[in-house]
Order: C-alpha cells, then structure tokens, then sequence
C-alpha cells in the first residue's frame, strides 16, 4: 500500500504560538488514520494546511504524490472534508445545497443528478431533498455533509469530529456508512474524534499534543505500550484476592478488577492461582487509558 | 460558466431567503418615506411655493410632482447602494459560517468565488431596486406625472449605474469584514449615513460651502444628483411652460441640487455619468486586485 499522506517536518506558528512542532507521520491509501488530540493540540492546523487553506512556516505535506502549495487544484480534488460543525447553508434546501457545493467541482447537469442519486440512495437522505438544511436534525444534517464531501469521489475523506453531539445510534449509522466507502472504494479516512472507542478502530493512531507528536502506533501496539490489562474476578472472596498481592478494587459482591502491567503478567498470576480464576475475564486498556497516559489529559482536555 | 451560475443562483436565493437581511436593506429607504410623510414633504411644499414667483393658477400638480420627484429620488439614490451592501454581506456571512471555507476547499479560484458574489449582489439589488423604481413611477403617476419616455429609461438607466456603483463600493468594503459584529457597524454606518453624505435626506445646498465642497469629492453626491434630474426633468419643463422664470427655475434646481459644482464649476450631467462610471472601473478594478493579491492565510 502506498502513502498517500506524507507530513515531514511540518511547523506552524501564530505570531510566539507554535501551533505544529515538527510533526511527522504517514498516512497509507485505504487506510483508518485517527489523529487525537485537545482541542488547540493542532489537529486543525495540521488539517489546514493539508487542505491548502493555511500556509505551513516549514516541513514537507505531499498528497497523493502532490503539494498542496504547488498543485492546490488536484489536491483539493482528492480530498474532501466533513467540519466539525455544519457548514452547509441552513436556508437552503438539501438539494440546492448539493447542486451548488457539486458545482464548485464542476459537476452539473445529468452528472450532478446521477451522483445525487447514487449518495441519497447510500446514505439514506432522498426524502430530505427538498427540506431546509438548518430544519434538519442533527444526525440528518451529518449525513448530508458527508454527502457534501463525498460528491466528487474524493480519495481521502478527512472528517473532523464528526459524530460529535449525535445520539449512539447516529453514530453507528454515520460509521456503517464511512466503513462500506472504505470497504467498496478503498478511500482513505482522516479522523480526528473525541470518541475513543471511534480511535480504537482505526488501523494507525496519532495523537498529538501541544503541537507535538506524543505516541503513534496501531492501537494495539498502543494499547500495549501504554496500558497494562484489566483483570476481573468473578465469584472470589476478599481474603482469596489478596493472595494474589495485587491492588484489587470491588466491584460487587464477589466481584474484584484488577490491573496488571501486562497480557503475560495475567497469565502467569493465572497459572499461579488456578484455584481463585475459575471464573475471570481479562480485556485490554481502552484507548482513552492510553490517550491519558500519553498526554495526563483526558479528550475532554482536563488534566490529570 | 455553468459553475458560476450555480453559485451566483445560490448567492441570490441565500438574500431573498435571508429576510433580516433584505428588511435591513430596506431601512433607509423606510426612514425616509417616514421622513417625507411626517414633515419633509410639507416643508419642501412650502419651500417651492414660496419661492416661486406669483403666477395665477399655478397647478398644484406641478408642486406635487416637484415634491415627489424629490421623494423618490432619494428613495432610489440610497435604496441602490443600501441594498447592494446588505445582499454583499453574504460574502461577509459566509466567512462567519464556514461556509467559505467549505468553498475553498474545492478547487475554484477565488477570484471567480468574489465576482459570484459581485455578480449576485448586482442581480439581487437590481431586482429589488427596479421593483422600487416601478413602484417609485407609480407614485409619481399619483402625484403628478410629467416625465417622459426617455426621462424614466433614464431613470433606469441610473439605477442601472448606481446599483453597479453600489455593488462596487460594498465589494471593497465588505473584502475587509469578517465578523457579524462589523456586519452591524458597517450596516448601521451605511444606513444612517449614506442618506447624508449622498445628498439624499438633506440637499446639499442646505449645507455650509466648506460641506459642499467635500461633499464634492465624493461620487455618491452625483449619483443622486443624476437621478433627481432624470426625475424633475418633466416637472421643471413644466414649470417653464407655465412661465416660471428662468432665475427662478435655476434656483429650485440648485437647491434641489439638480446643479452642482466641483470647486465652483458646474458639473453636467455627462461629467456626472462619467464620474461615476470611473469610480465604478476603478472601485472594480480594486475589488480584483484585493481578490488576485489576498495571501493565503498566514
């Protein structure tokens, strides 16, 4: 598979502000890409300037073998961006606001119509052509953006937050459809989420932090270098748990969670113990264990 | 071409469907029909009257249309440049709500982006304000009508201009906007002011010679100026068939600011068009550099 996002080097300042500090990091063709980070961590920035809205102070951004700077013609052809919150017009109808955001690519007419067709049928929106988008809920409004992003059959969806706010079943609809796009036309998707659950199924994960790089890898890999396992006991009584010497925490009655540092620390504590596992369940760290020990923030931007 | 038609036909149905927007265009052409109808038109009333000399039965009509044609000229001469700043705070909207960053990340230049959004203003303002000259018309058919053919495609023909001059000077100006805040100063500064400085709610020979003269080096002063001619025309060749002295008649006319000077020289209604079609090439040709030399956002 082939990098389709290159960053090198990449910095931008706002006047004593250094927004991206040397950032670097490499998106593959087809792939889940999630970049986590605060809100001002520079995730926007970054995307900026791969979208050629901002001008980078220094570094390397080439897109699908491009330069946004050199080539922003083809480059914006490439890409297409759900914002963080609706841009669409409000007063306007879904359909006109289609048609117009359709243009921009200089697809009109029968194009227009058939592609239309294709992304109202797909992402479910035909009975909603000819309501106002700013009469729209939420979800509606969502799909329609991505319906906006998607018009030109953008090889890279870049989607800014984009279940932020929606109800669990939104997002699940929102996320069925982004996976059979990945699925069927093996588009790459750039995310960036508050949603830790949304990151843990991404296929590389970058988290960002004050500008800089704080951890990259899989969410595995992540998992694994930033989170031990979470050991719970089932059916054990307070004096067998703390044979194992570890700092268990009740749950319920007969019922104790326990971390270990790692998937072989739990094994070994089992075969140690087999008389106290007879009923247990190890999971791994979750991503947001992950994102606060990597940063001492959680996504909402507290600080540990 | 097909593209920019789109998106000049969104630009347009975003005004008509915004009505905060065209009602705020249409404030100022409100505040001077209530203007006029409270006491303006009273004390112009009298104004013309005493200041024509005693000729036996005078028609009333002439009066009435002399009045009118004042009516509705500045009605127009402020309407044109009103209405082209409030539908072109689109541009100005569309920085607010992301929209024109969603534009931008679509490969169109923005240049051809700026001039949609000039050529919708220039559609949506000449609907609105032809709809107003047609209304304007009718009231002066109720007041008293002397105009002839050529007086009232003149009439359109300076609306014509003024919207194109309007439009022109709202580009330039609403490029450097870009929060809902400096919507509302430049709005309200506009409203209020552009009666003024325009010659349309005072004539400019009420005021001190030091006024006139600055007033002078602003274009919006003939822009009225050539519409009030176009619109009393009818009413002073009346007034000349009913014998109406010729001194007497230059001096309604002067105050009515059917006669302006530049620094002392009078300036014809063919230097006027020429003022203001420069100030349009130029308020243009502005706009384009503005749009051609905007940096990438630092």
């Amino acid at each position: 598979m082939k990098d389709i996002i290159q960053i090198e080097h990449l910095s931008k300042s706002f006047r004593e502000i250094e927004a991206v500090r040397d950032v670097s990091f490499r998106v593959r063709e087809g792939e889940l890409f999630a970049f986590l980070g605060v809100n001002g961590a520079g995730k926007s920035t970054t995307i900026n300037i791969m979208c050629g809205q901002l001008k980078k102070d220094g570094g390397k951004v080439v897109i699908d073998g491009g330069d946004p700077d050199r080539e922003p013609e083809r480059i914006k052809r490439e890409i297409g961006v759900v914002f963080q919150s609706s841009v669409l017009d409000g007063a306007l109808s879904v359909y006109d606001n289609l048609e117009s955001r359709a243009s921009l690519y200089s697809i009109c007419g029968a194009a227009f119509k058939e592609r239309l067709a294709e992304l109202a049928e797909a992402l479910e929106f035909k009975d909603l052509l000819k309501r106002a988008v700013g009469k729209l809920s939420g979800g509606q409004r969502r799909r329609i953006d991505i319906a906006r992003a998607l018009f030109h059959k953008p090889k890279i969806l870049i989607l800014d937050e984009p279940t932020t706010g929606l109800d669990p079943h939104t997002r699940k609809a929102i996320w069925k459809v982004i996976s059979d796009l990945r699925k069927n036309e093996n588009m790459t998707v750039f995310l960036t989420t508050h949603y830790m659950e949304e990151a843990a199924d991404a296929d590389y994960v970058v988290i960002i932090d004050s500008g800089k790089i704080a951890a990259e890898g899989t969410p595995y890999a992540l998992k694994n270098a930033y989170t031990g396992d979470y050991i719970t006991l089932y059916g054990a009584d307070e004096a067998a748990v703390g044979k194992l010497g570890v700092n268990a925490e009740r749950i319920n009655h007969g019922v104790f969670r326990f971390s270990v540092p790692n998937t072989a620390a739990a094994t070994e504590l089992i075969v140690k113990h087999p008389d106290i596992f007879y009923d247990y369940e190890i999971i791994k760290g979750k991503m947001d264990d992950v994102f606060l020990a990597v940063t001492g923030k959680t996504l909402t931007g507290e600080e540990r | 071409m097909k593209q920019n038609l789109i998106l000049i036909k969104r630009n347009v149905k975003l005004f008509f469907k915004d009505k905060g927007m065209f009602f705020t265009s249409l404030i100022t052409p409100a505040i001077l029909l209530v203007l006029y109808a409270t006491f303006l038109a009273n004390i112009y009333r009298d104004s013309f009257t005493s200041a024509l000399p005693d000729i036996p039965d005078f028609p009333e009509k002439i009066v009435n249309a002399l009045v009118g044609g004042q009516l509705i000229s500045s009605i127009l001469a402020v309407s044109c440049v009103t209405v082209a700043f409030c539908s072109n705070f689109l541009m100005v909207q569309d920085k607010v709500s992301g929209a024109l960053r969603d534009l931008k990340t679509a490969p169109v230049k923005p240049a051809a982006l700026a001039m949609n959004y000039y050529a919708a203003t220039l559609i949506s303002s000449l609907v609105i304000c032809f709809a107003a000259t047609l209304l304007c018309l009718v009231y002066t058919a109720i007041a008293g009508w002397y105009m002839s053919v050529t007086d009232v495609l003149l009439l359109f023909a300076d609306v014509f201009l003024l919207v194109l001059f309007g439009t022109a000077l709202s580009s330039v100006i609403n490029f450097f906007l870009s929060s809902q805040g400096q919507i509302s100063a430049v709005g309200t500064i506009i409203s209020a002011g552009y009666g003024f400085i325009s010659g349309a709610y005072m004539p400019i020979s009420s005021f001190g010679e030091g006024m006139q003269n600055a007033m002078a080096l602003l274009p919006s002063t003939y822009s009225t100026s050539l519409v009030r001619n176009h619109s009393l025309r009818g009413a002073f060749a009346a007034m000349e068939k009913e014998g109406v002295p010729a001194d007497a008649l230059a001096g309604i006319k002067t105050s009515l600011d059917c006669n302006l000077a530049f620094f002392g020289n009078d300036v014809s209604v063919q230097a006027m068009y020429c003022i203001l079609a420069v100030t349009v090439f130029a308020l243009i040709g502005i706009y384009i550099l503005l749009n051609a030399y905007k940096k990438k956002k630092d």
